[in-house]
């Protein structure tokens, strides 16, 4: 017991920092958001990480509003009473270093950020918000088809040739 | 009063099904898809994008659709470090990945234009859709299933809006990583949703040709929802895909 409060003390001591440690994406308080809809914090990292794309995107984008401050301010004291975030060790690949940070809200999964990831700043991982199931195979009453096909042969064969045929 | 009707242009089997407009409205749909057919193809001597290519024409010579396709092209060459590319070393410029989908995106905007509020176009599986086919319905927009040309993977529910679909089945061969001139692997099939066409189907081409790299690329651009399938068959979806439970 005598020495598992030394062990627990430095254990401590070492969270101390991961928790004191605070990416730029840990501020957006907006951690249930889809990448879709960044906040301007984050696309300002975006920005940083990958220059020359956000900035010259083709088209503009009214999803992608911002917050204001205060805004981002309650939500995020409000789910900081919610989730908790765990850190994971940090890895070294033939990359570079990678140390993942997941948000956990109950015992659900609820993001992921990379603390640390090769030539980059601390950033969202777009595929955890993916979700992830088996390819499965149906039919159903469609209007439409995408993925048919670009060939004339092949659209003569297609189910949306059917469905042109089929009023 | 609705027309239903199927044309060859572009290469592609392009079905306007039109709920709520007369033949004259689809035909000029039609109309701009030959010009644009003919204005931008690179299988076209006299084409816009051929004479530019042999240096007949200079930038600044350029009609303002052909620079806003290109600037189109050259964004997402940028975005995807090469892997997309309208210009393949050894090859003619071909911007034809991106002006399918810009240019039907621009014919049901005509379509709009024109008055018509329901509709459903479909260039060689690229779909715009507008209204509803049935009160309170969606467009039912089936995915076909990568190695079952008869089935389907997903259906989605849209009104107003795009979905593109890029894929092994359909062109997968002819679609060059631009990075390293190889044919690309990893993915079956990509689609994506978006409001429009022309970045549904350039963010789906440009997907595909980045492989693997493609799911993250996709998933984390603006304004699009994707369902992907990778070669182990596992499908990646985005939480904000509009799917329609049968």
């Amino acid at each position: 017991m005598k020495r598992a409060i030394p062990v627990l003390a430095l254990s401590v001591a070492g969270l101390v920092p991961v928790w004191i440690y605070s990416p730029g994406a840990a501020h957006e308080g907006e951690i249930n958001e889809v990448a879709a809809a960044p906040t301007q914090e984050q696309q300002q990292t975006q920005q940083q990480t990958v220059p020359q794309t956000t900035g010259s995107a083709p088209k503009t984008t009214g999803s992608a509003a911002p917050k204001t401050t205060q805004q981002q301010q309650q939500q995020t004291t409000q789910q900081q009473a919610q989730n908790r975030t765990v850190s994971g060790p940090a890895v070294n690949t033939s990359e570079g270093t990678v140390q993942v940070q997941v948000t956990l809200q109950g015992t659900k999964i609820v993001d992921v950020k990379a603390l640390r990831a090769p030539n980059s700043e601390p950033t969202r991982m777009a595929l955890p918000l993916l979700k992830q199931s088996a390819l499965k195979a149906q039919s159903a009453d469609i209007d439409t088809v995408s993925g048919a096909t670009a060939t004339s042969d092949g659209y003569k064969k297609s189910l949306q040739a059917a469905l042109d045929g089929a009023q | 009063m609705s027309v239903r009707r199927v044309e060859h242009i572009m290469g592609l089997p392009i079905s306007v099904d039109l709920r709520d407009g007369d033949a004259e409205l689809a035909e000029r749909a039609f109309a701009w898809l030959r010009e644009a057919d003919a204005q931008f193809s690179p299988f076209k001597p006299d084409s816009e994008v051929s004479r530019l290519d042999r240096g007949e024409l200079t930038r600044e010579e350029l009609t303002p659709d052909l620079v806003e396709v290109l600037s189109l092209c050259d964004w997402y060459e940028e975005s995807t470090g090469g892997a997309f590319t309208a210009r393949v070393p050894g090859r003619g410029l071909d911007p034809c990945a991106v002006v399918k989908g810009w240019a039907v995106q621009r014919a049901a905007d005509m379509l709009r234009e024109g008055g018509a509020t329901t509709f459903c176009v479909n260039a060689g599986g690229d779909v715009v859709t507008a209204g509803e086919p049935e009160p309170g319905k969606p467009w039912r927009v089936g995915v076909r299933h990568p190695d079952l040309a008869d089935q389907l993977s997903v259906v989605l529910g849209v009104r107003d809006g795009a979905v593109a679909t890029s894929a092994l089945y359909e062109r997968g061969q002819h679609i060059l990583d631009g990075r390293t001139g190889q044919p690309v692997s990893g993915i079956l099939s990509v689609t994506v949703f978006s409001d429009d066409l022309a970045i549904a189907d350039t963010t789906a081409t440009a997907a595909f040709a980045l492989g693997r790299d493609g799911i993250e690329w996709a998933a984390a651009q603006e304004e699009c929802e994707v369902f992907i399938v990778d070669e182990d068959r596992r499908v990646f979806s985005s939480p904000g895909l509009p799917v329609h439970i049968c």
